[in-house]
């Protein structure tokens, strides 16, 4: 059977409309940020990705079919219920993925890159990981073919997914009309995602359907009174790509190095974790966050 | 893709023409990369974030270190940092893009450097941020220098 890449179908609407993009802001049509070393770290991460990915891809794919040999069911590629399945399977293994990159520091260390950049424009959808094959997280779809969705299956809608979400890194589109707000992903609440504010963090994992974080607790509205500030809690202080790709995985080993005997905290534990508490982390953030928002102010505790 | 394990015959003859048609792709690819990096420089010519002034400085730094009472605040002589004094912790932020980043560090640390050629070298052992380089006209400044 003959499959395709959604992802090198969708690549010269990427360049038109990054393009675009720049030209409409450039004139004040829409929303958008550029900034030249931010662009070019954003789009060759992306570029080079493509050739990372090819290195563990057949791996991945022929431990995909190994499994896919030994199925449960076989769900043919050709019936529209099949796809249709294959969608909100494939969209629920995503939202996990997704989740599991941003709240265990090993697979942290691989999504890390993409959410370096302190602009939020469609560049910064292609600010892709280098190292995601290394990470293994691939191996969370392997159920999917172990049900007896085909491998071929999985990639296609793999891709469609990561096509679906190259549009919604902008700040040209405010918000949807409702019924889509309530259901999918958007730009909105990709804002959100992308956002380093403590009230933002580590929310909103969704790929396609945003129903999965109104299910599991992570959902969050983007709010008129709090915009949101893009980047990492600690921003990158280089555009150095080498260092962008793989400052978490340099940080992993020199934590190790320092004090191997917590080699599953540094590895599995939240990003930012530390044996004494010392670190950030998204939690730690997010609770002095809200005590700051029921503490008097500061005036006021003076005067006490 | 289907093909690479129903015929792996077929898919190993296919294979060089895959190679060349994907090493065509990159270079396409790699073309378009350099054109839309040199468009984002064409239109955002003369647009760059404007110089850091007090009271922005301020307003990063109370994000960045909420909580955090300011002893003394040193502006970067071309508006791309500053230094900030909070207890015995120098709070630094220097320029990336059209933001910045924040690190803190011992001030006893940033005290220490010595400026060079109109430029202070503050090492931040950091792999995500190696060192600050910011434009001061004097350093330590005077107030602490006395």
């Amino acid at each position: 059977m003959k499959t395709f890449d959604p992802v090198t179908l969708a690549t010269p609407f990427f360049i038109i409309t990054v393009i675009l993009e720049i030209v409409l802001a450039r004139f004040g049509k829409l929303k958008a940020d550029y900034e030249t070393a931010d662009t070019a770290v954003s789009l060759t991460m992306g570029l080079i990705s493509s050739l990372a990915g090819v290195i563990t891809a057949g791996a991945s794919f022929a431990a995909a079919v190994w499994i896919y040999q030994h199925r449960l069911f076989t769900i043919p590629m050709t019936a529209v219920w099949a796809w249709a399945l294959v969608f909100f399977a494939e969209d629920l293994t995503y939202y996990w993925f997704h989740r599991l990159s941003h709240e265990r520091r090993i697979w942290w260390a691989a999504h890390v890159n993409h959410h370096s950049s302190q602009h939020y424009n469609l560049s910064t959808a292609l600010r892709q990981t280098w190292t995601g094959g290394v990470a293994g997280t691939w191996a969370l779809w392997l159920p999917l073919s172990f049900l007896g969705f085909p491998p071929a299956m999985v990639a296609i809608e793999k891709g469609v997914s990561l096509v679906y979400q190259y549009w919604i890194h902008t700040e040209a589109i405010r918000r949807l009309p409702r019924p889509i707000e309530a259901v999918f992903n958007t730009p909105s609440h990709h804002r959100v995602h992308h956002a380093r504010n403590p009230r933002y963090l580590d929310r909103n994992y969704a790929g396609i359907l945003i129903v999965w974080d109104r299910m599991f607790g992570t959902f969050q509205p983007e709010l008129d009174e709090e915009a949101p500030r893009y980047g990492l809690v600690h921003n990158l202080g280089t555009f150095n790509i080498v260092r962008v790709a793989f400052h978490e995985w340099i940080g992993i080993a020199q934590d190790i190095a320092r004090s191997p005997r917590h080699i599953l905290g540094w590895l599995f534990g939240a990003p930012g974790w530390s044996p004494d508490g010392s670190r950030d982390t998204s939690a730690k953030l997010k609770a002095e966050w809200a005590a700051r928002q029921t503490a008097p102010p500061r005036a006021e505790r003076d005067a006490a | 893709m289907g093909g690479l394990f129903l015929d792996p015959e077929g898919e190993r003859r296919q294979l060089p023409a895959v190679n060349a048609a994907a090493l065509i792709q990159f270079a396409i690819s790699a073309i378009a990369v350099a054109a839309m990096v040199g468009l984002a420089a064409l239109a955002t010519r003369g647009r760059g974030a404007p110089p850091l002034d007090e009271a922005t400085a301020r307003r990063w730094l109370a994000d960045e270190f909420p909580g955090r009472a300011l002893d003394g605040l040193w502006l970067a002589a071309d508006g791309k940092g500053c230094v900030a004094r909070s207890d015995d912790r120098a709070l630094i932020l220097t320029r990336m893009g059209h933001g910045y980043a924040a690190r803190q560090i011992a001030w006893a640390q940033v005290s220490a450097a010595s400026l060079q050629d109109g430029r202070l070298r503050i090492p931040l052992g950091d792999v995500t941020a190696p060192r600050a380089i910011l434009a001061m006209t004097a350093w330590p400044p005077k107030e602490l220098a006395a």
